[in-house]
Formats: C-alpha cells, structure tokens, sequence
C-alpha cells in the first residue's frame, strides 16, 4: 500500500528533465526509482559523424556547466591517440581554467542546494558571488560558460599580466565570502537540521555501488583521480584531496565548499609558477591518427569522468564512448532514498539527496539496453528507429 | 539564521541587479562575438565551409569568385573559422549577436 | 444608509482592507529582494507598488481549469468561503480608529476562531484538489495546525490577561505597547506562530515549491487561484493587524482630536509595516524546516515558553 509519487519530469528541483518515480506512505518514502532517459541527445553517434577537430565543439557542448572538464578530457584523449606534445605552459593553463570552471560549478550547486532545502536568500547570494568568477572566465576565454578555450594540441588564448592580477584579487574577494558559507553550513541550525543524516551512504555501500566524485569523498572513500592518475601538471601543484566520513549529504556540501578553497589556492599557486613558453601545438585542422583506441579520465566537478575513442585510421573517429560521473552515481542515490532498516527518508528529503550527487542529467543521458535476465548489450539507432515505428 | 547579520547588511549595499537595458555592465572586450568578414582579402579556398562544426558557412559565389556565406542562427561562435583563414578575412569581434525577428538580417559580409 | 455599505465595502471595509493587503504583499517582496541584493518588483507602477495588482488581473484572465476527479463544488467553494472568513476576521481589527468595523464582545476569541476556520479550509482545499501533490501538502498542513496554533493562542491570551479585556477595540484603546520585558517573550512566540500560520519561510511546509510543487493549491488556477491568494495577503493583514494591535498599541498614538482620522490610519499602517518587516526579515535569512522537525520544535519549545508566558502575564497583573 502506498501512493506512487513521481517526481519530475517537469519539477522545479529538476534542472533538467528526470523522472524519480518515490512510493511513499504518509510522509516516508519506501521505494524509489529513477528514469534518467529524457535528455538523449544522440551525441556519441554524432561524434562519429565529426572529424577530430569538429568534435571537440561537440563534446564541450555535451553538458553547459562541466564543458571544461568534457574538453579536457577530449583534448587529453585525442592527444593520446595520435601522440601529439601538448607545450608544458599549455597544461598550466588547462590547469587553472579547469579549477576555476571547478569553482563555478560548485558554486552553482551551493546554491542549487540551498534552493531545494527552500533558503532562497543563499540561493540568490550564491548565484551573486558566482557572478564574479564568470566574469573571469570571460576575461580569459571569450565565453562565460561554453569556454571554447581547450583545442587539440594546447590552448587558445594566453593570460597576460593583467588579467593573472585581476584573477587574485577576484578570487581573494570570493574566499571570503566562501569562507562565510563554510561558517554557515557549519553552524546555521536549519540548514544542519536539513542535511545532517539525509542521505545516509555507509563507505562499504559507497565502494559496492561504485560512486565517486565528491559523494564517495564525503563517505570516508579517498578517490581523485587528479591524485589516483595525475593528467594535467597535478604533481607539480600542492593540494589535498577533500575526505570528510560523515556519509551524508552534509558531508557532500563540506566537501564541495572546502574543494572550491582548495581550487582557489590552486589556481593563484599556477598563476605564480607557470612556465612561459608556447601555448599550441600546430595540428592540422583535419588529420589522421593511427588505428587504435585510447582512454582518458579527469575529475569533472561531479566525479570521475571517462572518454573512449577507437580510430580506424579516418579523419573521424569510428566510436567514442562517455561515461560521465552522474551516471556512475545513480546506483548510489536510488539506495539513498529508500527507507530501509534504520534509515527513514521523508519526502522532504528527496530533493535534498537527489540535489546532493550534484545531477547533471544531460551528462548522462546514453543508450544501454538491459536485458530483463541482467546481460546487456548496446544497440544502434536505426535499429531503435526501426522498433519505435513497428510499435 | 546565522545569515540575519549578513542580509541585514545587504539594505545598505547597491543592488548586484544590473537593469538591463537602461543599464548595462562592464566587459572585458574578450568576448567571442558576432564574426566580421571582409570580401577584399578572401580568395574562396573552402577551408572555413570545410571545418566549421555546425556546418554554419555554405560555400556559395557571386561575380568576383567563390565566397563563404555565413548563417549566424547556426553559428556556435567556436572560432575555428577565424583561426583556420589564410588570409584573415574573417573578423573576431566582441559584440553579441543582434536579436531580430527577421532572419535576412542575420547575414554576415 | 448608503454611509454604511459605504463603510462595509470602500473605507474601512473590503476596498481599504484589499489596496491594504496589495500593500503588504509588495512590502514583502520588496524587502525580502532587497535583503537578498536584489530589485524585486520594479516595472509595474511607480517602484513596483501596483505588481500585486498586475498579478491579480493577469491571474483573473488566465484559463480555468478543474480536475476531472476533483470535488467541483467543495472545488469551487473552498477560496470563495475562505475569502469571506479572512475578510471577516480582518474586520474586526481596528485599522482606522480605536474600534474595527466590526467590534462585539470577545471578539479576539472569535478572530482566532475565525483563524481555524481558515486553516482547516485550507486543509479541505487540498483534499478537494485530488492530485497526489496536492493530498500530500493538505496531510502537511493538517499536521502543523497540531503545532503551531496552541503558542499562537496562547500569547493573544497572554496579552488579553494583562489587558484585562477580551474586545479588541478596548485593547486598541489602552494604546499600550507591550514589547519590553515579559512581553518581548509573548512577541516572538507570536511572530514565530505567524510565520507557520501565513505558510512561509521558514515554515511554508504545505507549500514546499521543491518538494511538492505547490503543495495544496498546485490544482488552483484562473479565478480561484487569484482569490486564493489575494486571501493570503489579506491574511497577512490580519494577522500583522492583530501584532499591532495587542503588542504595538493599535492605531493610537499621539494626535490631536480632530486630526485623529487622519493619523490613526497612519500609525496603524506605519506599525504593520514594522511587523511586516519582521516577518520578512525572518523569511529572509531562514532555511525551510522539515515537518517532523517543525512539530518536536513547537512541541518542545514554543508550548512550554507560551505555557510561561500566560502563567507569568496572569500572575504579574
């Protein structure tokens, strides 16, 4: 017995369109659910469809708020594949706006956050003081949020003088007010009362559903890939990867608010001691990389993010392959919410534990057909196409 | 509750609003805008319609030769186009693409 | 004759009572966006003042629509009678002179009365709407009247104790402030109660726009929603009326006799608005408290502090 409540598509906690189908009882949910399909866009056969250079445009656009880790990570692996040297001043800069689109994304979660435990006025000042750092981005890419500024072989526009200086003095300015939502989070009762036990993941459930990302940090599970599988110049840059064991979904937003301080360190230590020297690589705008495949990760704001590419020897790619952090997070927020043994889940906190994987549902969204006896298998589009107009 | 002091203070601090259109904010000048083309010193070697990813440009003619034709609807303001240009006929610029209700007007060049 | 339907309808009666309440509602939005940093309403009138009034009109010519599996009649007649019982309730607070258009015996226990009613009107709309969002925020709204409406009564009757008198006109006409000392205690617990019984932040529970979209007036358009609403800001009005009548005062203040039509008014809406301010300023910087934690909150805290009042209120008078 029990009232099917479906969250989504269309839901105001939703940014993008996901269905969380909960069965509750009262005030209790029991079951849950989730259909993450409505965003499919087609981008990994449209990838195949785009020679090297092309794609990289496309893959930046699969997600508007991790397109610095999406190209990176395109860059990295296209680079691998064909075996292009990418300048060391190059990777310092990949570097830095890596780390600041890192504090642009969490900043937006913070106030993603705050909107769905109902605190609008963080919501609004969160969004003011975000402003700043996509002032920045603009200043050094030509674009607030699709950066445009990773390309195969480097990077596109050089920081000069100026702009280093107008970085650190608008970062010191926001370390402040980060500073003060740190105190907050600690110390505001609703808020604590709101996330503190919300969204319990034990560190052993944590490993089992393999999540990663900010929410197996905050289960007491130390993964980063930029400390596991260093790809940028990580080794030369000090920082300590955020680790909190509370497991819930306070402990998510301390480690998201405590890694935008560390990525502001991080960032004002590489604008001192970048290397000075070339940006670019010179690579033709149509090239032919030997037959092979290769595989690139980085640490999207979300979590561990991974390419697949297999060339045939074509200037376009025969299958490329992504496999994002939200997807690989899933499994870990469907134990979340459902209420068993000890744990009891309200439906007020359902958009505060779906809110706290930080969704990006966009990301996300590819085919994989599973097979009710539990083998799968992927399939292709004509064949979909052909199946949806027999029905 | 902790934020009662911080919002407080805000009554007494401008609005972070900024009243588009009266108002507008400061930019950098770094933005990636609207291209500018100049028909002088393009020759129609094809490599702009050849790689542009979201297949914005079309190869088209007029009397002097072969020449690009540029569809601003489509463009996704990536760049590669100005890059890849031998002669530098296509302009960057920082304006933002003008919003219009008749597409004839989103021609550039 | 025609003087008293002119009384009940334009001034002080529903006309004055409603331009009252769209008053109140831009206050609100006005202070809670410039709290946050930002503008609020800004293009409707003269620094946004007629917004409430834009959106009641667009409300009116919007589609309306009634589920298929809801009650029609109990649909339709939920907004209708909740108007009429807020609206009622508001006249019985004085705004313009010592004495509200409406005044009887023990009528603060009747605007309390009154203010149930609302609630449980309230409860009756969602259950009416048939959906599942709308079920779930009138469950949640049943379930904090079981928390916050003991402390709100409790403080009034703290106040009527000390006053000596159940009629709201004879308080009004006392004049006396009660904010200081004991009855600083009674304010917050009534300015707390307020907060849950006007359905905000930090207590909009029935209405959790994250949770449940709207909660028990997801259902509502057009015609019904505009008064639905226009019944939120009127009971706004009432219940910041009642603030300003039994702790701030009333609308008496110092005046000469013959200008005392002209400044009562005044000093009542000068008063509402501070409390209005309050109000805002707590919605402003609070997060939304969960159902559960609302209830061992009213039940553990703010019963026992209004239990302390009324007893101290009865025993220092």
């Amino acid at each position: 017995m029990g009232l099917y409540l479906p969250v989504g598509p269309q839901h105001p906690i939703h940014p993008e369109a996901t269905l969380i189908k909960l069965k509750v009882e009262g005030e209790y949910v029991v079951d849950a659910d989730i259909d993450a399909s409505f965003v499919h866009r087609g981008i990994e056969k449209a990838l195949e469809r785009k020679t090297y250079v092309q794609g990289l445009f496309l893959a930046e656009r699969i997600c508007g708020i991790c397109n610095a880790a999406h190209t990176t990570c395109y860059s990295i692996n296209i680079e691998g594949l064909a075996g292009i040297e990418v300048p060391k001043r190059a990777q310092w800069l990949r570097l830095i706006v890596e780390e600041l689109a890192r504090v642009s994304s969490h900043l937006l979660w913070l106030g993603l956050l705050a909107h769905s435990i109902g605190f609008e006025s963080l919501f609004m000042l969160a969004f003011r003081d975000r402003e700043a750092v996509l002032d920045l981005m603009e200043g050094i890419t030509g674009g607030r949020v699709t950066t445009g500024y990773n390309v195969i072989g480097g990077v596109r526009r050089d920081i000069d003088a100026a702009t280093a200086h107008k970085i650190k003095s608008s970062l010191a300015q926001l370390k402040e007010r980060v500073l003060k939502y740190k105190r907050l989070l600690e110390e505001d009762p609703i808020v604590r009362a709101r996330t503190v036990g919300v969204g319990y993941l034990s560190t052993s459930e944590a490993k089992e559903l393999l999540a990663v990302g900010p929410v197996a940090r905050a289960s007491g599970v130390s993964y980063d890939v930029r400390v596991d599988d260093p790809y940028l110049v990580h080794e030369e840059v000090p920082f300590n990867p955020v680790v909190y064991d509370t497991c819930d979904a306070w402990g998510r937003a301390m480690v998201r608010v405590d890694e935008i301080l560390e990525s502001i360190g991080m960032v004002t230590h590489a604008l001192d001691n970048a290397p000075s020297g070339e940006i670019r690589a010179r690579v033709p705008p149509v090239f032919k990389p030997p037959p092979g495949e290769n595989v690139a990760r980085v640490e999207a704001p979300r979590g561990e993010l991974l390419h697949y590419v297999r060339s045939d020897g074509t200037e376009k790619p025969y299958r490329y392959k992504v496999r994002t952090p939200t997807l690989a997070n899933l499994a870990a927020v469907i134990a979340m919410l459902r209420s068993q043994g000890g744990k009891v889940v309200h439906i007020a906190d359902v958009p505060v534990i779906f809110g706290s994987i930080d969704p990006c549902i966009c990301c996300t969204a590819r085919v994989l057909v599973v097979d009710e006896k539990g083998s799968a298998r992927e399939t292709f589009l004509d064949d979909l196409s052909a199946r949806g107009r027999a029905r | 509750m902790a934020l009662v002091f911080d919002v407080l203070s805000n009554l007494l601090k401008k609005r972070a609003t900024v009243l588009y259109p009266e108002e507008r904010r400061e930019e950098p000048g770094t933005f990636r805008g609207v291209l500018g083309f100049e028909r002088n010193l393009c020759v129609g070697c094809g490599l702009c319609w050849r790689v542009c990813p979201a297949s914005a440009i079309e190869a088209s003619k007029d009397e002097k030769g072969a020449r690009p034709l540029f569809r601003l609807e489509k463009c996704i303001y990536c760049y590669l186009c100005v890059e890849v240009c031998p002669r530098k006929a296509i302009k960057a610029s920082s304006q933002r693409a003008p919003v219009v209700d008749d597409k004839s007007r989103l021609k550039v060049g | 004759m025609i003087s008293k339907l002119a009384q009940v309808f334009v001034y002080p009666g529903i006309l004055y009572m409603v331009a009252l309440a769209f008053f109140l509602e831009w206050l609100d939005r006005k202070l809670v966006a410039r709290l946050q940093n930002r503008v609020g309403p800004h293009y409707a009138g003269p620094y946004g003042l007629l917004q409430p009034l834009a959106d009641f009109v667009k409300l009116l010519t919007k589609e309306s629509i009634v589920p298929s599996g809801a009650d029609g009649l109990l649909f339709t007649l939920c907004p209708v009678t909740a108007f009429i019982v807020v609206a009622t309730a508001a006249s019985f607070v004085p705004m313009t002179s010592t004495r509200g258009l409406l005044s009887t015996e023990g009528d603060a226990v009747a605007v309390l009365a009154l203010i149930t009613i609302y609630l449980l009107l309230v409860y009756t709309a969602g259950a009416a709407s048939q959906s599942r969002y709308s079920l779930v925020g009138a469950v949640r709204a049943a379930h904090m009247l079981l928390g916050f409406e003991l402390p709100l009564m409790l403080s009034c009757l703290g106040v009527i104790a000390s006053a000596g008198s159940f009629k709201l006109s004879e308080i009004a006409a006392q004049g006396v402030w009660r904010v200081f000392g004991l009855h600083a205690l009674g304010f917050a617990i009534f300015l707390v109660a307020a907060e849950a019984e006007l359905d905000r932040l930090p207590f909009d529970i029935p209405e959790a726009e994250q949770e449940i979209v709207s909660g028990w007036l997801v259902e509502y358009s057009s015609w019904r929603l505009a008064l639905l609403r226009l019944t939120k800001d009127m009971e706004l009005l009432l219940l910041s009326g009642l603030a300003t009548t039994l702790f701030l005062g009333g609308p008496a203040g110092p005046a000469p006799p013959s200008a005392e039509n002209l400044l009562y008014p005044l000093y009542f809406l000068a008063k509402t608005a501070f409390v209005v301010f309050l109000l805002s300023l707590i919605r402003a910087s609070s997060a939304r408290i969960r159902l559960d934690q609302f209830v061992v909150l009213c039940w553990r805290y703010l019963v026992p502090a209004s239990f302390a009042y009324l007893a101290l209120a009865v025993w220092v008078v």
